[in-house]
């Protein structure tokens, strides 16, 4: 009985020391390719005996690998060691040889190694183990089982996991899966519930049910395991990031179609608004960190494209990207400085993965339309408001009618290819790929086309040298169209509303296109068809980097970073079918930019972890220079069509050449600090200098701090298993911004003012701009606080953080009186402001065979111009009828400014306004306009859901705008009565008689009374979209593996396809005046956004 | 480790040689532009900032062509065509604060002004021993002309308007916000200015070539915008008129009348030997836009609605007068295909368009705008010498005008008859010429003539109300302008 129960207690304390705490290892990786960097270094070959923990410990600095063990296995097991563990060429040999004598072995599950003892081999040593203290108390519950349940732990692909804790709940009873994944646990009553719990994998709670038997399956869990986060100059394990970094990961847009850097942006990061101001498909997507910081200097964030910062994202291939990491505040961006103020955007490209060579394919198709049309006059609603308009003419020659809608709007087609392969072998991992996408708008004539190449290479050369390049080329191409004009100025989508249905498209001849009857106002397809033109980008954007390692922790970085891109823009219109052609004789006209840049940075850094105490400090210093050069020539008068290049045009209009480049030159420096993970500090600093600045004013310097205490490590949180993470962040900061034009505070002097005196033209010159000595950095100071909690098993995960920006010494492109001959000066004056709230909650409500995940996050900014010395700055003209955009101390950027509409007199039919006193009238005076809108909303948000079932998927992707209000000018333009366009039918609404009541005013040719910029056209813009819903079909491995193929995935994804909101337009999501800073949530006949059905294949193997 | 150690020295020299050539890698001078500190020392670049100076005429949209819209579509001569609702407003005379065309033009004439200010101030401080004196003083009389000529613009269209005299340096408003001067004021600044340009600088002629001292401020031009000045100011001085129409009648560069009115605008005659000086356009690059603006569909290739529209009030005073050579002269008939609501408001009715530039060329135009022509200044002479009460002379100088078009010539009978028929003479001599507006302004008619006209608008089938008051007189301050210079006061509206 005695040796029985020593017997059973021996066995017991066996089983038990796997029970006891896992030490887990700090991940130094940066994906699962982490580990792989160092798999095929040489061993160096004289020994030493050292403990096991200590060489792993070593290991871990060294090659950043993960290990997991027993403590009592771990801690002072000797063990054989070389005395170099730098350099082995295969880890994993490495191990095996260390381990191997000491009885034990190790496992690699997913991405960790797990060490355990092996039962198979006889130890060489004896290993004295050590029971733990809690052990004895474990005994005595231990001593009540009566039933005992067995069963095996298995990883999702059927292997046996060592290793695996399992606790009766509530309890203390456990123990831990063998190295098979065999258990055995003796557990009082069958009532009770197992917790099955691994590092790495999710944890699951099983109920007994008196079964004897349990075989338990688990599945990963990624967002456990170490998040490491591309920060500037460098990684960061997310859990040390004390700044506010949203990180966007090809997981959250792999599972959409994208042909944008920046759509992938959209809703997924709080505090980031991605504008589409307009659905073109070649359109720009205008991005906001945090709201506009600027009002003249640019507000759109820093690109950075492995290390080679870019303001100009369309040519890069989105599937190309393994990552995107937004800089929101200042203490991480501050490592930017001058280019910082706005927020950065990391890209991150893909590289090769240890494995053998992989293959992707991926390809889809798409349709897109035009969702919403907008109804106008037929022909006879027309005629009766010409007519009342007293125009008139002999209306039988005019019998088309044309639905200008239809015949511009058209079904768009996409179609994408995009082939790589990739991989790692002997120290060089490669990525290579390729891909076409082609698009056709949903408005005639407009298209894109992309072709790209990428290439990334490192090359391990020994074991302190490690060289790299990224290189991607892309030729990019569209064709434009005209929009946000209206159809006097050949807008392309004011033209089909307003041009009227009477007409054809070609008049009688079959080759001229038609016009309005009373005036010259060409019809769309005109806009659309007459010119040809086109738009073509060759890009090279890449990188070379060496990297040298002195001692371990000591690196050297050099890296030298191009951007090259040259584009050309031709236009010709015919000599015969617009009438303006005919003036002309035809137009040709050739554009070309060439654009270089080149950015080299050095940077030496060091890491040392010292007991607890763990510090990284980098420095380095970074020169940047672009340069410009761009050239243009136009010419008139052509003898036909046939030849569309300028060469044959007889009158030369323009012949220009142009250069101009910038510098900036800085230092960095950066120093993190942990304390036993738990306290973290960092501090950047930069000096950054521009050639935009005289001599005196060039260096700015930039310093941030920010600091993290992560609660849930404190001894007082450890009792709360409920709390995975519990993290308080807080930083402060300065960043700059010189973006305000080259040569910024020179007077400047340009040449161009010729004039003929003698015959001929004589060169002339005129005062550009006046001399500013004094200009300098415009800064912004920021303060973020912020709060990261994973919670229940890291089920739920929040983020939020509050921030405070004030920008000062604004480059405020000020407006002076037109009486100094000047429109206006940069200055530093004046002072915005930017405040927020955002959120960012993940929660995993389902996580076994039906998973569902929903990521919300929502953000609030509030934006004011805090001080513009008193100054008033009026900004988008609209149709003529004065300024829409004020800028005025104490508003937020964007206000809308006009008049307000009182109603339409039924006694006249004219609109009448409110006056500054309240009172109505009919002639309101300038001074009568005040602030009638904002476009800034109160909040904006996206909601992602993904569900899966088995093989199924379902990607829900909603995106949406809260409390902004729009200024719908095209409603001036289809509502306003004042000359022959044609109108929406709320026309049909219009006073007619004496005593009409309504709220559409009469119609009167020629004046402007009835449709000034007034709360008539203010619109509530609010909507959510559906922006993205994508329904996924991953085929099952066994057919999978019939075709010798590791993955494919069938998709449909269906863009825009509902929108919620009252606005009247088109598309709530435009901008007339784009990526504005003064200028946004004006409608002026903007290309809208197309709903879109795309259904495609991503096929691996 | 050797090739470590080489690696790390030699990463380390050119870091260290980075950082030696800091300053100058970030000292960079614009590439395709000058700075104020290096244009202007040469004798060449002090004449290319002269030269510049002169673009304002064709850059400007006013001198380009919006003199016609507040000269003759303003006034009696002409309606407003096209799309374009503020060329509607000047002719209806309901020009608004926030008006850009107007806007347009206050801007770019005080850019020219500071082009003008910048010659005055640099020219003087020109080192270059190639820069004769004489030289010297021609630009600095020539820059001063140019500066009046444009106060000249301003105060007519605007009144008392701020004096700038300096090319502004600094960005702060004490400098830049200067409040308004009297029209007094800017009279006399603009008699300053052509006094100072007359006073030995300007000369007669620069030599025997036409496009030079047509292109450039000479004498007689100078002379000529001093009879228009005195004639046209508050406190006018009919004497100072007189003795500065007669300088250019009499000037040593010969300006004579042409025989033949036609030529003046035919386009085959540029820089003829009535021009006392106009603005140079040699078509392409060089050339004006403005004709496109006006001519018809069969002259100018495109079927656009024309944004001058000659008024039925002009043709019948060149029908009352049966002065058919001036009326064919400036008006061109035309079926056209769009309806006009003062002409025919039908399409394919026949209307008249202005036509004083003949030549449209794709928008790039060699036809030119008169700054001053003899024509002008001998019915300036005359219009001096009936208010000095010499009525036959005056009938004498108006006859030489009238002569060469075939019309008789008239007898003076009083001073107030004789104001009637020189103004008249005026608007069939100058009509689209960009006189109209000043000069019923300045014979106190601007009202009247206005409020009395008959134009029936054929849509609606009454006479267009237009309402003139002494307000219309001036066009208003921009309002854009008053926000950015506050200290400004509004003309009455």
């Amino acid at each position: 009985m005695q040796s029985k129960s020593m017997h059973r207690l021996g066995k017991f304390s066996l089983t038990l020391a796997f029970v006891c705490l896992y030490v887990s290892g700090e991940a130094k990786s940066i994906s699962d390719s982490g580990n792989t960097l160092v798999t095929k270094h040489k061993v160096e070959q004289s020994f030493a005996v050292r403990s096991l923990k200590e060489t792993l410990q070593e290991l871990r600095n060294i090659y950043g690998i993960q290990f997991s063990y027993a403590s009592n296995v771990a801690s002072d097991l000797p063990l054989q060691v070389p005395e170099n563990l730098t350099g082995a060429t295969q880890v994993e040999q490495l191990l095996k040889r260390i381990l191997t004598p000491s009885g034990l072995k190790f496992k690699k599950v997913n991405n960790v190694y797990i060490i355990s003892k092996d039962e198979k081999t006889i130890p060489v040593k004896a290993v004295g183990y050590q029971v733990p203290a809690a052990a004895s108390n474990l005994e005595n519950t231990s001593r009540v089982a009566d039933i005992t349940v067995t069963g095996r732990v298995t990883d999702e692909n059927g292997e046996g996991l060592p290793g695996v804790t399992i606790l009766l709940k509530g309890t203390a009873v456990g123990t831990a899966t063998d190295f098979s994944g065999n258990y055995s646990l003796n557990v009082p009553d069958g009532a009770g519930t197992l917790v099955v719990s691994f590092i790495g994998y999710q944890t699951q709670e099983v109920a007994i049910n008196n079964q004897t038997s349990l075989n338990i399956t688990l599945s990963p869990d990624a967002k456990a395991l170490a998040e490491v986060v591309v920060i500037g100059y460098g990684t960061q394990e997310k859990k040390d990031i004390t700044g506010s970094v949203a990180v966007v990961d090809a997981e959250a847009f792999e599972n959409r179609p994208n042909n944008m850097v920046a759509n992938l942006i959209q809703g997924q990061a709080a505090g980031v608004q991605v504008q589409s101001t307009s659905g073109k498909p070649s359109a720009g997507l205008s991005i906001r960190i945090r709201g506009t910081n600027s009002i003249n200097s640019s507000s759109e964030p820093l690109y950075v494209v492995d290390g080679v910062p870019t303001t100009d994202t369309r040519s890069l291939n989105p599937a190309d990207i393994e990552s995107i990491s937004v800089l929101k505040d200042a203490s991480s961006a501050a490592i930017y400085g001058a280019q910082g103020a706005n927020g950065v955007v990391l890209i991150t490209t893909k590289r090769g993965k240890e494995g053998k060579p992989r293959f992707d394919f991926s390809t889809y198709r798409g349709f897109s339309t035009v969702w919403n049309t907008l109804p106008v006059l037929n022909a006879e609603q027309y005629r009766d408001l010409m007519t009342e308009l007293g125009y008139n003419t002999n209306w039988s020659q005019y019998t088309e009618n044309t639905d200008w809608q239809k015949e511009v709007f058209q079904k768009g087609t996409s179609q994408n290819y995009q082939l790589s392969f990739s991989g790692k072998n002997n120290g060089t991992s490669y990525y290579v790929s390729g891909g076409w996408v082609q698009q056709e708008g949903a408005v005639r004539s407009a298209e894109m086309d992309r072709y790209s190449f990428k290439v990334n290479l490192d090359q391990e050369v020994n074991k302190w040298l490690k060289l790299g390049t990224s290189i991607g080329v892309t030729r990019y191409h569209d064709v434009d169209v005209t929009d946000n004009t209206n159809v006097n100025s050949g807008g392309v989508i004011l033209g089909v509303l307003t041009t009227p249905p009477v007409i054809g498209i070609y008049n009688a001849d079959g080759t001229t296109f038609t016009s309005n009857p009373f005036q010259n106002w060409e019809n769309p397809i005109s806009s659309t068809d007459a010119a040809d033109r086109g738009y073509r980008n060759n890009r090279i954007i890449g990188n070379l980097y060496g990297e040298v390692e002195f001692l371990p922790g000591l690196k050297f970085r050099s890296n030298f970073g191009l951007d090259s891109n040259s584009d050309i823009y031709d236009y010709f219109l015919d000599p015969y079918s617009t009438s303006y052609g005919r003036a002309m004789m035809g137009i040709g006209r050739n554009t070309t930019n060439y654009n270089t840049y080149f950015i080299w940075d050095n940077t030496v850094s060091y890491n040392k972890e010292i007991g607890k105490h763990n510090f990284s400090a980098l420095v380095g210093t970074i020169a940047q220079k672009w340069r410009w050069e761009s050239a243009g020539v136009e010419t008139r008068s052509f003898i036909s069509d046939a030849i569309t290049t300028p060469n044959a045009g007889s009158q030369l209009i323009t012949a220009t050449a142009s250069k101009s480049e910038k510098t900036n030159a800085s230092a960095i420096g950066r120093i993190t600090y942990d304390f036993a993970d738990k306290y973290l500090l960092t501090a950047n600093f930069r000096a950054d200098a521009s050639s935009n600045f005289g001599p005196g004013k060039r260096w700015g310097y930039f310093p941030s701090f920010s600091a993290g205490w992560r609660v849930s490590e404190e001894s007082f949180l450890s009792g709360l298993p409920v709390i995975n993470d519990l993290k308080l962040r807080a930083g402060w900061g300065i960043v700059g911004n010189d973006q305000i034009g080259n040569y910024a505070y020179f007077g400047t002097v340009s040449s161009g003012a010729n004039y003929p005196i003698g015959g001929a033209a004589q060169p002339g010159s005129y005062p550009a701009s006046i001399q500013n000595n004094d200009l300098k950095w415009e800064e912004s100071e920021q303060t973020n606080v912020g709060l990261d909690i994973s919670v229940l098993n890291s089920r739920i995960t929040f983020t939020a953080d509050a921030y405070l920006k004030n920008t000062r010494d604004l480059l405020l492109n000020a407006p002076l009186p037109r009486s100094t001959g000047y429109d206006n000066a940069v200055q530093n004056v004046g002072q915005l402001q930017n405040k927020g709230l955002e959120f960012q909650l993940t929660t995993r409500n389902f996580v076994n065979d039906f998973k569902w995940d929903t990521d919300l996050n929502i953000s609030f900014n509030r934006n004011k111009v805090v001080d513009i010395v008193g100054q008033e700055l009026y900004y988008a003209n609209v149709s003529s009828r004065g300024e829409v955009s004020l800028v005025r101390e104490g508003l937020p950027l964007g206000t809308f400014y006009g008049y307000t509409w009182g109603g339409v007199d039924p006694e006249t039919g004219m609109g009448y306004y409110v006056d500054r006193n309240g009172e109505s009238t009919f002639t309101p005076t300038a001074e009568d306009r005040t602030i009638i809108g904002n476009a800034n909303p109160d909040f904006i948000y996206g909601i992602t859901n993904n569900l899966s079932y088995k093989n199924f998927g379902l990607n829900i992707f909603l995106q949406g705008s809260q409390g902004n209000d729009v200024f719908n000018a095209t409603r001036i333009e289809t509502e306003g009565m004042t000359d022959p366009k044609n109108q929406s039918i709320a026309v049909l609404n219009r006073w007619r008689a004496v005593g009409d009541i309504t709220d559409i005013p009469k119609a009167v040719v020629g004046s402007t009374a009835n449709s000034l910029t007034s709360t008539r056209f203010i619109e509530d813009g609010s909507y959510l979209r559906a922006k993205a819903i994508t329904l996924s079909y991953n085929l099952p491995a066994t057919l999978l593996s019939k075709v010798r193929a590791n993955n494919l995935r069938l998709y449909v994804t269906g863009e825009n396809l509902f929108t919620i909101t009252k606005y009247s337009g088109f598309d709530p999501e435009v901008n007339a005046y784009g990526s504005s800073n003064t200028t946004q949530g004006i409608d002026f006949g903007t290309y809208p956004q197309t709903r879109n059905l795309i259904f495609g294949l991503n096929l691996s193997f | 480790m050797k090739t470590k150690r080489l690696i790390i020295y030699s990463l380390g020299f050119s870091v260290a040689l980075g950082l030696s050539s800091c300053e100058d890698f970030l000292d960079l001078e614009p590439i395709s532009q000058e700075t104020s500190d290096t244009a202007y020392q040469t004798a060449s670049q002090i004449e290319g900032a002269l030269t510049g100076t002169y673009e304002s005429f064709q850059s400007s949209q006013y001198y380009a062509w919006d003199f016609v819209v507040y000269q003759d579509i303003r006034s009696d001569n002409a309606y407003a065509g096209g799309d374009n609702a503020e060329i509607f407003t000047a002719d209806k005379l309901t020009v608004t604060t926030t008006d850009t065309r107007v806007y347009s033009a206050w801007s770019s004439i005080y850019n020219a002004i500071l082009k003008a200010n910048t010659v005055l101030e640099k020219a003087p401080l020109v080192t270059d021993v190639s820069l004769t004196e004489e030289r010297r003083a021609q630009i600095l009389g020539e820059a001063a002309f140019l500066r009046a000529y444009h106060y000249f613009t301003l105060v007519k269209l605007f009144g008392g308007v701020p004096l700038i005299l300096e090319p502004t340096s600094s960005t702060d408003p004490a400098e830049t916000d200067v409040p308004r001067n009297t029209e007094e004021e800017v009279y006399a600044q603009i008699i300053a200015d052509l006094e100072y340009a007359l006073d030995n600088r300007l000369p007669d002629s620069y030599g025997s070539d036409a496009s030079v001292n047509k292109a450039r401020a000479t004498k007689g031009a100078a002379n000529a915008l001093l009879a228009a000045v005195y004639a046209q100011m508050p406190n006018r001085d009919y004497n100072k008129v007189l003795q500065y129409a007669d300088a250019v009648i009499n000037s040593p560069a010969g300006y004579t009348l042409l025989t033949n009115y036609d030529y003046l605008f035919d386009g085959n005659h540029y820089n003829n030997s009535e021009s006392i000086m106009e603005v140079q356009y040699l078509g392409g690059n060089e050339g004006s836009w403005a004709p496109q603006m006006h001519l018809p569909p069969s002259l100018s290739g495109d079927t656009w609605r024309k944004f001058t529209t000659p008024s039925h009030d002009l043709a019948n005073a060149f029908d009352a007068e049966e002065d058919a050579v001036r009326k064919n002269a400036t008006i061109f008939w035309e079926e056209a295909p769009w309806a006009d609501e003062y002409w025919g408001n039908a399409v394919g009715s026949e209307i008249p368009f202005a036509y004083k530039w003949r030549n449209a060329m794709g928008w790039a135009s060699t036809d030119r705008p008169y700054i001053f022509r003899l024509g002008d200044i001998i019915l300036l002479k005359a219009e001096a010498l009936n208010e000095l009460n010499r009525i036959t002379e005056a009938a004498t100088e108006v006859n030489k005008i009238r002569l060469r078009v075939n019309l008789d010539g008239i007898t003076a009978t009083s001073q107030e008859q004789m104001r009637g028929v020189i103004l008249k003479e005026r608007r069939l001599e100058l009509a689209l010429e960009g006189r109209r507006w000043d000069d019923l302004v300045r014979y106190g008619q601007a009202i009247e003539v206005m409020n009395s006209l008959n134009e029936v608008d054929l849509r609606t089938g009454t006479a267009t109300n237009y309402n003139a008051t002494q307000a219309d007189l001036l066009l208003p301050i921009p309002q854009q302008e008053i926000n950015r210079n506050p200290t400004l006061t509004q003309n009455p509206l």
